[in-house]
């Protein structure tokens, strides 16, 4: 189960629809596992719904309801509508053989793999990274903001051990080393605000925007 | 708009349904607009449907102008109401109140025109959907969710007594959709200002059920 939740400003910012889309996705596969984080959203979108009540008197085109109604007498009855087979928005982007991505290996234990031109348009650098069962990656800090969710296996750091959907946001203070428990290699997807800035002698290779 | 928003928060009380039918006992904590959209899911009662549009067409017209889609305003609430009448048939009063997944329509669907202007259909690889979920959709739980129909009245109701800078806050965060950092340079105050105002805030309205590795 899920230990690592993201804090309520940032579900805040994601109820109200003002996450970037590379962030909006971190929350939904979050949400997708965690009852609990659906039920804080669930009463966030309460919130948007009184706040969006609270308004000044504005008047809608008397037409508006006419062209309304022409659109859905011009479409297929609702009950033939079925709800859509729930596939991953995970899946979706990027298939079900997480191992079968073209990674680049950087390191022994560290193979990335960029996915920002999914998102175009968006300013955020998206990167999937894994690090192989037990393996270790250099210790690093963060030049900005870096929010993280673990896909599959777990690591630990000097922050605690992170699993499966255990959701992380990391800042400019925080300097860690993580290393991937034994078992899965430890896959996550990490949304960086700006490149990282990297510690260690090995940390420029890892570094995802130095080529 | 935000002194509009604070001062219609503190006295304004959702308007008593036109309907004279009262909750039955069988149908619990249903509210009416609940009750109207379950009659568009189950009998596509367009009665019931106009009783929707008049409720909430404003509100979702209001909504787009907030935020600088004044010349979409129309056309995002036809996108919202022929959404309602697509999905109206997914929708389950134990899993949301009608307000609150509405207002999750409107915020998809404006999200979805916007990203629809920027790029071609090609290049939209994530559908909205699958960033910004509808409640009750793709759930496969047990509905436990008795709560959720009552979270909303207990916003409403502890909403009065929020201070008024804490009100504009979140009004900008939901209805202008400004960053916890563009609220902060628009009012001259630390960020740090926003979000533990924002913090007060959802504590008192309770929507912190717990926060952990804050």
């Amino acid at each position: 189960m899920t230990r690592h939740h993201p804090d309520s400003l940032m579900l805040m910012e994601y109820s109200a629809g003002n996450l970037s889309e590379p962030h909006a996705l971190c929350i939904r596969l979050h949400l997708d596992k965690c009852a609990h984080c659906r039920s804080r959203v669930d009463a966030l979108d309460s919130l948007g719904a009184v706040m969006m009540e609270q308004q000044s008197q504005v008047t809608v085109e008397a037409s508006t309801f006419d062209s309304i109604l022409a659109r859905i007498d011009s479409e297929p009855a609702p009950e033939t509508v079925t709800p859509r087979v729930h596939r991953s928005p995970l899946s979706k982007l990027l298939g079900d053989d997480l191992d079968g991505l073209p990674w680049k290996r950087q390191l022994k234990d560290v193979s990335v793999l960029d996915i920002s031109d999914r998102f175009p348009g968006q300013q955020d650098r998206v990167v999937l990274q894994k690090l192989c069962a037990g393996g270790k990656a250099p210790a690093h800090t963060h030049r900005g903001e870096e929010t993280t969710i673990v896909l599959q296996g777990a690591f630990a750091d000097n922050k605690g051990v992170f699993n499966q959907w255990d959701f992380v946001v990391l800042g400019q203070e925080d300097e860690h080393k993580p290393v991937a428990l034994e078992g899965d290699d430890c896959i996550t997807l990490s949304v960086l605000s700006a490149p990282l800035k990297l510690t260690g002698t090995f940390g420029r290779l890892l570094n995802p925007f130095i080529r | 708009m935000t002194n509009n928003i604070s001062a219609h928060a503190a006295v304004k009380e959702r308007p008593v349904t036109t309907l004279d039918q009262k909750p039955s006992r069988a149908e619990g904590r249903k509210d009416p607009w609940s009750q109207l959209l379950e009659k568009v899911g189950k009998n596509q009662d367009r009665q019931a449907y106009h009783a929707l549009f008049e409720h909430f067409a404003p509100q979702i017209k209001y909504y787009a102008m907030a935020n600088g889609m004044s010349s979409h305003a129309e056309e995002l609430v036809q996108e919202v109401f022929v959404s309602i009448w697509r999905r109206s048939c997914l929708y389950d009063w134990r899993k949301a109140a009608a307000s609150t997944w509405i207002f999750t329509i409107a915020r998809n669907q404006r999200i979805d025109m916007l990203r629809k202007m920027q790029r071609t259909s090609a290049e939209m690889q994530v559908e909205t959907e699958d960033l910004w979920q509808i409640p009750g959709e793709n759930e496969d739980e047990p509905v436990t969710s008795l709560h959720r129909l009552m979270s909303e009245r207990r916003v409403r109701e502890s909403l009065r007594h929020l201070p008024e800078e804490q009100i504009t806050v979140i009004a900008k965060v939901y209805m202008e959709h400004k960053s916890h950092q563009m609220v902060a340079d628009e009012l001259e105050i630390p960020l740090g200002t926003v979000k533990s105002r924002v913090r007060l805030a959802l504590n008192k309205l309770k929507v912190i059920l717990q926060d952990q590795n804050v």
